[in-house]
């Protein structure tokens, strides 16, 4: 069967905004405006590839990735040059004024006291400064890790520097395998709406809010059932994956054994070599 | 001037030689008295040097210096089922040289994508007075002042098969300390930008009155 065409889609309009950090996930909020969907027509002809539709679920990083030596050392000398270069601010000019004035004074203790009278400020320029260093002091900047085990796949607050993807353990036929969460496509619905079914279908413990960017697939597999399964009717089955983005707060760490965040290099730990080609393809590392 | 004379003199006898000579064909017309002295330099157009040294045909056309118009609004473009129409990526921001540079990097990523930026602008810096209450007492004192930052890009006739990759690369590399809104461009959006003339909207307010 072929997928249904709809031949209007929702007109592409969000509004997509990302606030502040919040703790471990990075909100993704979109608002969509309108919703037209029409026309939905089916072909009559029916294929033998069962179609399901996946979704590629990400982590966006939450802190930006560490400098390397190199760009740490020239970071360290623009910082320098610049130093250097720049001309004094109002605060820096200050204290050297003040400073000034305090010698003058210690030299010469008659003569400054009308200048005193006239600008007096309740803090000097060096009092300000320290009152900053104090109020710097008392500051506690979040952590860049959230202490989770690195190791473990389980936990979306690992490597935040990166960006991660989800994976759960299905059984397939005869065996367990790692895919991308899937779900066969039912008539009358759009790709997209089976992948986003695809991530509502996930075991209730996931509580998994996520943003589709867009209508289009951004991957495609296709394979064949196994000799002894294969029909008149069905010869394989084709996935189309479907991008998005983690948006709410996912706190709980997930069942080890079924659920895996894992970034693109640990992939090849998890899929098997002809799905991983596929699906290598569409992911981006940064 | 003498010489001038003298050379006009001789013209005139070479001349009426030539004239006296013609009917003779005597080798006087072929004489090696240089003619072209009062003549212009010009070339015959059928000598192969025709034309050498002429270069103004072949600077560019300079168009007459026209003032500078007023600018005028630009037409939104709609939407259509596969493109998106006009649509502004918001970067703000406390830092300003974060948010400028991860603008400049939006509009680089547009380039290098072929996409069509119309505009890449900011918008006015708005101050924020962050107001500390005394422990002991109902007076506030200004404890800070932060100044948020806005650029814009604005992007038209993006495909919409490649708006999530777009999306996604912005996103992955967007920096901390930097919001970013996607937002459709509006006229109010336009009209934002521009001054308020409170003399025009006073007479005006007047003569509706």
């Amino acid at each position: 069967m072929a997928a249904p065409f709809t031949r209007v889609y929702r007109p592409l309009w969000r509004i997509i905004t990302t606030t502040t950090l919040n703790k471990g996930v990075r909100n993704v909020s979109s608002t969509r405006q309108q919703w037209s969907a029409q026309n939905v027509k089916t072909a009559g002809v029916a294929s033998p590839w069962a179609l399901h539709g996946a979704v590629c679920l990400q982590r966006l990083p939450v802190v930006s990735q560490d400098r390397s030596p190199i760009e740490d050392e020239f970071m360290e000398l623009m910082h320098q040059m610049e130093l250097e270069r720049s001309l004094l601010s109002d605060h820096e000019l200050r204290l050297l004024e003040d400073a000034a004035r305090m010698s003058r004074k210690q030299e010469e203790e008659s003569d400054e006291e009308e200048e005193d009278y006239r600008d007096k400020d309740i803090f000097t320029a060096q009092d300000l400064e320290d009152i900053w260093e104090q109020k710097l002091k008392q500051y506690q900047p979040a952590q860049r890790s959230q202490g989770v085990d690195e190791k473990g796949v389980s936990s979306s607050e690992r490597c935040l520097a990166e960006s991660l993807i989800l994976l759960v353990k299905k059984d397939v036929g005869s065996q367990k395998l790692w895919l991308l969460p899937q779900i066969q496509w039912q008539t009358g619905e759009t790709l997209r709406q089976t992948a986003e079914r695809a991530l509502a279908s996930l075991p209730v413990g996931a509580d998994l809010k996520a943003t589709f960017l867009g209508n289009a697939p951004c991957g495609f597999y296709k394979y064949k059932y196994p000799k002894d399964i294969q029909k008149e009717g069905s010869v394989g089955a084709k996935v189309f994956f479907f991008k998005a983005l983690l948006s709410g707060h996912k706190h709980l760490p997930l069942e080890k054994n079924s659920f895996a965040w894992v970034k693109k290099d640990e992939l090849q730990d998890f899929l098997k070599p002809e799905y991983l080609k596929q699906v290598r393809r569409f992911i981006m590392a940064l | 001037m003498n010489t001038l004379l003298t050379k006009v003199l001789l013209l005139q006898n070479t001349r009426a030689l030539l004239c006296a000579a013609s009917s003779l064909q005597s080798q006087v017309l072929t004489t090696q008295m240089p003619l072209g002295v009062l003549l212009t330099n010009r070339q015959y157009r059928s000598m192969p040097t025709h034309g050498i040294g002429k270069y103004r045909h072949l600077l560019p056309k300079a168009l007459p210096k026209k003032k500078k118009d007023r600018v005028q609004a630009k037409q939104i473009k709609a939407a259509t089922a596969t493109e998106f129409g006009v649509f502004n990526v918001c970067v703000s921001g406390y830092d300003m040289t974060l948010v400028e540079h991860y603008s400049q990097y939006i509009h680089n990523l547009c380039n290098h994508l072929d996409i069509k930026v119309d505009e890449s602008c900011a918008l006015p810096t708005k101050s924020t007075e962050v107001m500390v209450m005394q422990e002991q007492g109902t007076k506030m004192y200004v404890d800070a002042v932060l100044k948020t930052h806005e650029r814009i890009v604005q992007i038209s006739e993006m495909k919409a098969t490649l708006f999530p990759i777009f999306m996604e690369v912005v996103l992955k590399n967007q920096p901390e300390g930097v919001r970013l809104c996607v937002k459709q461009h509006t006229e109010a959006d336009y009209q934002a930008r521009f001054k308020t003339r409170p003399e025009l909207e006073g007479l005006l307010a007047k003569i509706h009155n």
